[in-house]
């Protein structure tokens, strides 16, 4: 009996040591945990509603009534909707390199867009996903209105870029340690054309299955811009005194002409005259010559 | 972006009619087919687009039937996201004439 009770312990001892051993390799295993380094994975949600709170921001509004209602006529806060409320991403879904036999059939892997215009899917499962793709296809613009590029967005995960954000913190221009629920942070990148040109685009995105190209804009703002002697940042441009509005506002189409108007003055010169290339050969014409000057900080149009 | 020029005599026909579009022009990097929308685009081919500090420059010559002494001559600079989709920036229009002044 005694050899039976001290073998039988010795295994259950052996068999407990071997579970840690493998806990500690999984634990340690490469790939586990982010993508990037060092914090621990952040759960991913189950269900679009979970993921919608997590990023919640209205109770921004409370204090910064201003900026919020700015950036509630902005983009951002309809980022997958085109112009005039369109939601882009349904086409995509039913046609093309992306498309789908039904919404329930979708999973990240179909919205490579998600990267900058809903980039919150990372907390969030194939699920998630599936529920988006439904919402995009019944045409639920109540729904899609909810996913957008929220407060949090910026002001917390794409305000660091190396290493990941602190999620018990906020990131602004100034550290305030005693901000209402979290505190802030300085984060530098704010103020730099980076913090824009992580989502408005260098060219193809070919990190996916499907690879895609859309914005190409901090591209040319990196590589025709600068060095032609640009010395403007984005957010001088889109964000004059810190407005969140962030024009250009495609649903506004009397505000976009004028600011294109003032984006590309236009010069027209015109003669009229008959041009003789030889003896006999009189041809009368008119000849214009156009000129378009361009005061942006990157292509126009981009796309 | 698309230039429009127009001329007309001054009876309002029309006598001529260009367009230039400006935009950057991708394909799916498998053929020289331009494609369209984010789905299929896989970068560049040909970039006519408005670049910044590099004025956009079109001469444009127009040969004038005979007996037309005048034009009435209309350029607009629009942006059309999608066709029919117009958003108007400049309409400059100029009346010119073969006649000295």
């Amino acid at each position: 009996m005694d050899y039976n009770l001290r073998y039988q312990t010795k295994q259950k001892f052996i068999s407990r040591l071997w579970i840690l051993a493998i806990s500690v390799m999984i634990v340690f295993l490469p790939g586990h945990g982010t993508s990037r380094a060092s914090d621990p994975s952040p759960t991913q949600v189950n269900s679009l509603q979970e993921l919608v709170d997590r990023f919640d921001s209205s109770s921004c509004r409370e204090c910064h009534e201003q900026i919020f209602t700015q950036w509630e006529k902005s983009h951002h806060s309809r980022s997958l909707m085109g112009i005039n409320d369109y939601i882009f991403i349904a086409s995509y879904l039913k046609k093309g390199p992306l498309a789908i036999p039904s919404g329930e059939k979708a999973t990240k892997k179909n919205f490579p867009c998600f990267k900058c215009h809903f980039p919150q899917i990372e907390f969030a499962t194939d699920s998630v996903a599936a529920e988006i793709a439904k919402a995009a296809l019944d045409n639920d613009k109540v729904t899609v209105r909810k996913l957008n590029i929220g407060c949090l967005v910026c002001h917390r995960e794409k305000s660091v870029v190396h290493g990941r954000p602190d999620m018990n913190a906020i990131y602004g221009n100034n550290d305030i340690k005693d901000h209402p629920e979290t505190p802030v942070r300085k984060s530098p990148l704010l103020k730099n054309s980076l913090m824009c040109g992580q989502c408005h685009g260098l060219g193809p995105n070919l990190e996916f299955e499907t690879p895609v190209q859309c914005a190409t804009l901090y591209g040319s703002y990196l590589h025709a811009y600068i060095p032609s002697g640009g010395t403007e940042t984005c957010q001088q441009c889109h964000m004059p005194g810190g407005d969140h509005y962030m024009p250009p506002n495609f649903n506004n189409r009397t505000e976009l002409s004028e600011r294109l108007r003032n984006s590309l003055p236009m010069q027209v010169r015109a003669l009229a005259y008959s041009f003789q290339p030889k003896e006999e050969d009189i041809r009368p014409m008119v000849v214009v010559n156009t000129k378009i000057f361009s005061k942006a900080g990157h292509r126009i149009p981009d796309g | 972006m698309v230039l429009d020029v127009t001329a007309n005599a001054s009876d309002g026909k029309q006598i001529f009619h260009t367009s230039k579009i400006y935009m950057p022009q991708a394909t799916d990097s498998r053929s020289n087919q331009m494609v369209l929308g984010p789905d299929k685009k896989l970068g560049l081919i040909r970039d006519t687009s408005i670049q910044p500090f590099a004025p956009k420059e079109e001469t444009i010559e127009i040969p004038l039937p005979q007996g037309v002494t005048e034009v009435d001559l209309e350029v607009n600079l629009s942006y059309q996201p999608r066709p029919g989709d117009i958003y108007p920036i400049h309409n400059i229009k100029k009346h010119v004439s073969l006649d000295p002044k």
